[in-house]
C-alpha cells in the first residue's frame, strides 16, 4: 500500500467506519461500542472482541431529540442518534462510561432504547488525587473484565492482555511519531490528515492499523522544514465537525500540540509494564492529562494547557467548546480570564456536530488567525 | 426548652434558621471552620468535628424565592457564564458578584465538599468556588448505584474509603483528632430526624391529605442543614404533633374537596409554587409528594457509622438506575394513592431531568395514570412561560376530569 492509499483509506474509515467494522464482524468479531471517555479498549480487545470508540454523527438529529432534551450536549445527542437511527445494527454490545450527569443518565436511556447482547457500565472515578480513586479504578476494571468473560464465555489472562497492550502501545507510538514528524515538518501531512489517523485509531483493530501507520512513517519526510504558518495549540474534547480542521489547513495554520480527548490524550499514554495487568491499566489511567469532567488536582486543568502552550512555542490557542457541554461551560470563564491576564491569544469556538454556523465559525477563525499573523509581524 | 414547647413549628423553624445562619456568620470570629457542602452529603462528619456546614444550594433557594435570580444570573452572564447552567449555581455565583442576598449572604468557605450522588454540576460549581477562595475541594465520588450486588459492595467499599479520606482531610484542616464516638452520636440525631421527617412526609397518605408538597418543601430545609443535631429532631416532633392535632384528627385536608392527588417529578419551580398550589386547588387537585423531598428520608444505623453514611448517600434517587428510580416513584403512587402525575423537565437540573421521557413511560404503563411533561426552569423566571404552563396544567386537569367521568360510568378501565 502506498502512503497516499493509506491516507485515503484511513480518511474513509475516519468518516465512516461501519463498512470496515462490518468486515470485522464477518471475520467473527463482535463489535463493542463505547462513548468517549477512558474505557480501556485494550481490555475489550484482549477478550477477543472489537472495541470501538463511538464518535457521534454529523448527520441530522432525528430520533435522539425524543429522548434527550435539546440542552444535552451535542456529543451525547449525536452519539445516541448514531446508534438509534443511523447504525442500529452495527454494534453487538456496549461498554458505557459515566463521567458527568449527561453520560450517567444517557446510560439509562441507552439501555432502555437500544437493544444489544451486552451492556456494561464503566463507572470511572470522578476524582484522581486520592488513593481511593486508584483502588476504585482497579476494582471497576476487574469487574469489567469479569463481565466481558461472562459474555464471551472465555476467561482471558495476562498473555492476552499483554498482547493487546503491546498492539495498542505500538499503534500509539506510531501515531506519536507521525505527530512529531508533522511538528517538525508541517507540510508532511495536513492537520486534517493527522486527525483522520487518530480517529481511525478509535475505530480500528491495531493489528490492521499498525502496518498502515508503518507505511506512513516510512514514507513521510523526516527532515525539519521551515514553517511560515502560525502555530496553534488545540484545546477541548473533540474537533467537530472534522471539516473545521480543513479550514485550519486552508488558513495556513500548523497544529503543534493539543490536549484533545480525541487527540493527544488518546495517543500519549501507553500501558506500562507491571506484574499485574489490571494494575498496569490503572497506572495508565492516572498518567493521563486532565479531562474537564473529572476533578483534577488544584488548577492542573489549566496548568496543563499553559504548559503545552509554552513548551510548543505556539502563537495561540483554539478552544473547541461542544455546545451544551456543562463541564466546559464551568471551566471557560476562568480559563479565558487566565489567558487574558497572561496575554495569550485564545479563541473559543462554539461547535455542534450538526453545525449550522460553519460560515460564521470560519469567519471568526479567519479573524483570529489573521490577528496571530499580525502579532507575529509586529513582534 | 420550656419556651420552645410553646412555639409553633413555624416559629421554631424560623428561630433555628436564624440561629444557624447567625452562628455561621460569626464562625470565623470564634475560630470555627466553615465547610460548603451539597444538600445530599455526609454532613454528619462536619457536625461531629465541630465544623459548620453551609449549603450554598439552600441560600440559592432563598435568592430564587426572593426573585433575585434573573439579576444575579445576568451579572455572571456578563462574565462569560451561560444562562443554561443550574439556577442554584448562577444565583450563587451572582451573589458573589453583586453581594446581594435576602439574609445578608453566607460566609466564605475554608473547605468544600461536593458529593456527586445528587449531580455532577455541583462539582463544577464548587470547583469555581474552590479557585475563587483558594479553598480545598473534596469530591465525594459516588458512582451510580447500579443494581448489581457485587458492584454495590465494591461501590460501598469505595465510598467508605473516601469517608476515611475525608476524615483525614478534616483533621488536617482543623489540626484536631476526629472523634468517632461523637460521630455515632451525631448519626443518631440524624437517624431520629430522618425517621420523623419521613413520618411527616407520609402524613400525605391520609385522605384528605393534611399536607401538600409545598408544606414538605418548606419544612425540608431543617433536615437538610440541621440533621445531625437535636434541634432537627425536636422540630420534626413538634411539626408532626401539630399537624396531627390541627389537621389529621379533625379530618381537615390541605385543600377542600380533594379530588386529585398528584405526584410531582423533579425539583419544584421555587418561585411559582404558591401560584401552582392555588391553581391546582381550584380544580380539587393537590401535589402530595415527589422523590425529591424523599431524598432526605434516610435510614441510618449509628452502630456502623462509616458504612451507614456510605450506604445512605450513595443510594439517593438521583444516583440509582432509572428502573429503580421508577420503582421508588411507584412506591409513592401506591402508598399515597396518587392519581395524577406532573413531570417537570427542569432546564436547570440535567441530572434529574434527562431521562424523564423514559421515566414517564414506565410510570404511566404501571399506573395507568396519564402524565403531563412540561419544560421550564426551577429558578429563572426568564425561562418560565406563565400562560403556556398554566394552559397545559389546566388542560391536563381537564383530561383527568374526563377520565374520572368516564371511569365512573364504566366507559374506561
Amino acid at each position: 500500500m502506498k502512503k497516499e492509499d493509506v491516507l485515503k483509506t484511513l480518511h474513509e474509515i475516519s468518516m465512516d467506519p461501519f463498512p470496515y467494522l462490518e468486515s470485522k464482524r464477518e471475520k467473527g468479531f463482535k463489535i463493542i461500542g463505547s462513548p468517549l471517555a477512558d474505557v480501556p479498549s485494550e481490555l475489550i480487545h484482549a477478550a477477543g472482541l472489537m472495541p470501538v470508540t463511538i464518535l457521534g454523527t454529523n448527520r441530522p438529529i432525528v430520533k435522539a431529540g425524543g429522548h434527550l432534551p435539546d440542552n444535552a450536549c451535542s456529543l451525547s445527542r449525536s452519539n445516541l442518534e448514531l446508534v438509534l437511527n443511523y447504525q442500529p445494527r452495527s454494534f453487538d454490545g456496549f461498554v458505557f462510561p459515566q463521567v458527568c450527569d449527561t453520560t450517567q443518565h444517557l446510560s439509562d436511556i441507552w439501555k432502555m432504547t437500544i437493544s444489544s447482547e451486552f451492556f456494561a457500565s464503566f463507572l470511572i472515578p470522578r476524582q484522581v488525587d486520592r488513593p481511593s480513586a486508584r483502588h476504585w479504578f482497579y476494582a471497576e476494571t476487574r469487574r469489567l473484565k469479569e463481565q466481558l468473560e461472562a459474555y464471551t464465555g472465555n476467561p482471558f489472562g495476562r498473555e492476552a492482555l499483554e498482547e493487546s497492550f503491546s498492539l495498542y502501545n505500538e499503534a500509539r507510538r506510531l501515531l506519536r511519531k507521525i505527530y512529531g514528524i508533522k511538528r517538525k515538518n508541517p507540510a508532511a501531512l495536513s492537520n486534517r490528515q493527522l486527525f483522520d489517523l487518530i480517529r481511525a485509531f478509535c475505530y480500528m483493530d491495531p493489528r490492521d492499523l499498525i502496518p498502515m501507520l508503518e507505511t506512513m512513517t516510512e514514507n513521510l519526510p523526516k527532515e525539519k522544514a521551515e514553517d511560515e504558518n502560525v502555530r496553534v495549540v488545540l484545546s477541548g474534547i473533540v474537533v467537530e465537525p472534522s471539516q473545521l480542521l480543513d479550514i485550519l489547513d486552508e488558513l495556513g495554520v500548523s497544529i503543534v500540540g493539543d490536549d484533545l480527548t480525541v487527540g493527544t490524550r488518546m495517543i500519549a499514554y501507553d500501558v506500562p509494564e507491571a506484574e499485574d495487568p489490571l494494575e498496569a491499566l490503572t497506572a495508565r489511567h492516572f498518567d493521563k492529562s486532565p479531562f474537564s469532567p473529572i476533578r483534577d488536582v488544584g488548577t492542573r486543568l489549566y496548568d496543563h494547557l499553559l504548559g503545552l502552550f509554552e513548551t510548543t512555542g505556539a502563537d495561540g490557542i483554539i478552544f473547541f467548546h461542544i455546545k451544551f457541554c456543562e463541564s466546559q461551560d464551568y471551566d471557560l470563564p476562568d480559563l479565558k480570564h487566565i489567558m487574558r491576564e497572561r496575554r495569550i491569544p485564545m479563541i473559543v469556538l462554539d461547535t455542534e456536530y450538526q453545525s449550522v454556523t460553519k460560515a460564521q465559525t470560519k469567519t471568526r477563525l479567519e479573524a483570529f488567525i489573521e490577528s496571530l499573523y499580525g502579532e507575529r509581524e509586529n513582534g | 426548652m420550656g419556651e420552645t414547647k410553646q412555639m409553633t413549628a413555624k416559629e421554631l423553624s424560623k428561630r433555628l434558621t436564624k440561629t444557624y445562619y447567625e452562628g455561621a456568620k460569626h464562625a470565623h470570629e470564634q475560630g470555627k471552620f466553615i465547610a460548603y457542602t451539597t444538600a445530599v452529603s455526609p454532613a454528619e462528619l462536619f457536625y461531629a468535628h465541630d465544623v459548620i456546614p453551609i449549603y450554598p444550594e439552600n441560600h440559592s433557594v432563598m435568592m430564587i424565592t426572593h426573585r433575585m435570580t434573573a439579576e444575579l444570573s445576568e451579572s455572571i452572564e456578563r462574565k462569560g457564564y451561560t444562562s443554561h447552567l443550574c439556577a442554584y449555581a448562577r444565583s450563587d455565583l451572582g451573589f458573589r458578584e453583586l453581594h446581594k442576598s435576602p439574609i445578608g449572604g453566607i460566609p466564605d468557605p475554608d473547605f468544600l465538599l461536593a458529593c456527586n450522588a445528587q449531580c455532577f454540576t455541583l462539582t463544577k460549581w464548587f470547583e469555581v468556588l474552590s479557585r475563587r477562595y483558594d479553598a480545598p475541594l473534596f469530591v465525594f465520588d459516588t458512582p451510580q448505584f447500579i443494581r448489581d450486588k457485587k458492584a454495590r459492595e465494591e461501590i460501598i467499599k469505595y465510598v467508605m474509603e473516601q469517608i476515611y479520606e475525608m476524615i483525614e482531610a478534616l483533621e488536617r484542616l482543623t489540626g484536631k483528632k476526629f472523634d468517632f464516638d461523637r460521630l455515632r452520636e451525631v448519626i443518631e440525631y440524624s437517624r431520629q430526624a430522618s425517621i420523623l421527617y419521613k413520618k411527616y412526609l407520609d402524613l400525605a397518605s391520609y385522605k384528605p391529605s393534611p399536607i401538600s408538597i409545598f408544606d414538605a418543601l418548606i419544612n425540608m430545609a431543617i433536615t437538610v442543614y440541621l440533621r445531625g443535631t437535636p434541634d432537627a429532631v425536636e422540630f420534626y416532633r413538634l411539626l408532626i404533633d401539630e399537624t396531627m392535632e390541627n389537621k389529621v384528627k379533625k379530618g381537615i385536608g390541605v385543600i377542600p374537596n380533594e379530588k386529585y392527588r398528584l405526584y410531582w417529578e423533579n425539583l419544584p419551580i421555587w418561585f411559582k409554587f404558591r401560584d401552582h398550589f392555588n391553581l391546582l386547588a381550584s380544580y380539587g387537585a393537590v401535589i402530595l409528594t415527589s422523590l425529591y423531598v424523599h431524598a432526605w428520608s434516610y435510614d441510618f444505623d449509628p452502630s456502623d457509622p462509616v458504612r451507614t453514611l456510605a450506604e445512605n448517600y450513595a443510594s439517593v434517587f438521583s444516583n440509582v438506575e432509572l428502573e429503580e428510580r421508577a420503582e421508588m416513584a411507584l412506591d409513592l403512587f401506591k402508598r399515597y394513592s396518587l392519581n395524577g402525575n406532573l413531570m417537570f423537565l427542569n432546564r436547570s437540573c440535567k441530572a434529574v431531568s434527562f431521562a424523564v421521557h423514559e421515566l414517564r413511560d414506565i410510570i404511566t404503563k404501571k399506573t395507568g395514570v396519564p402524565a403531563l411533561v412540561f419544560e421550564s426552569d426551577m429558578g429563572d423566571p426568564r425561562f418560565y412561560s406563565e400562560s403556556q404552563i398554566r394552559t397545559r396544567i389546566e388542560a391536563y386537569l381537564e383530561t383527568l376530569d374526563q377520565l374520572s367521568y368516564d371511569r365512573e360510568r364504566g366507559l374506561r378501565d
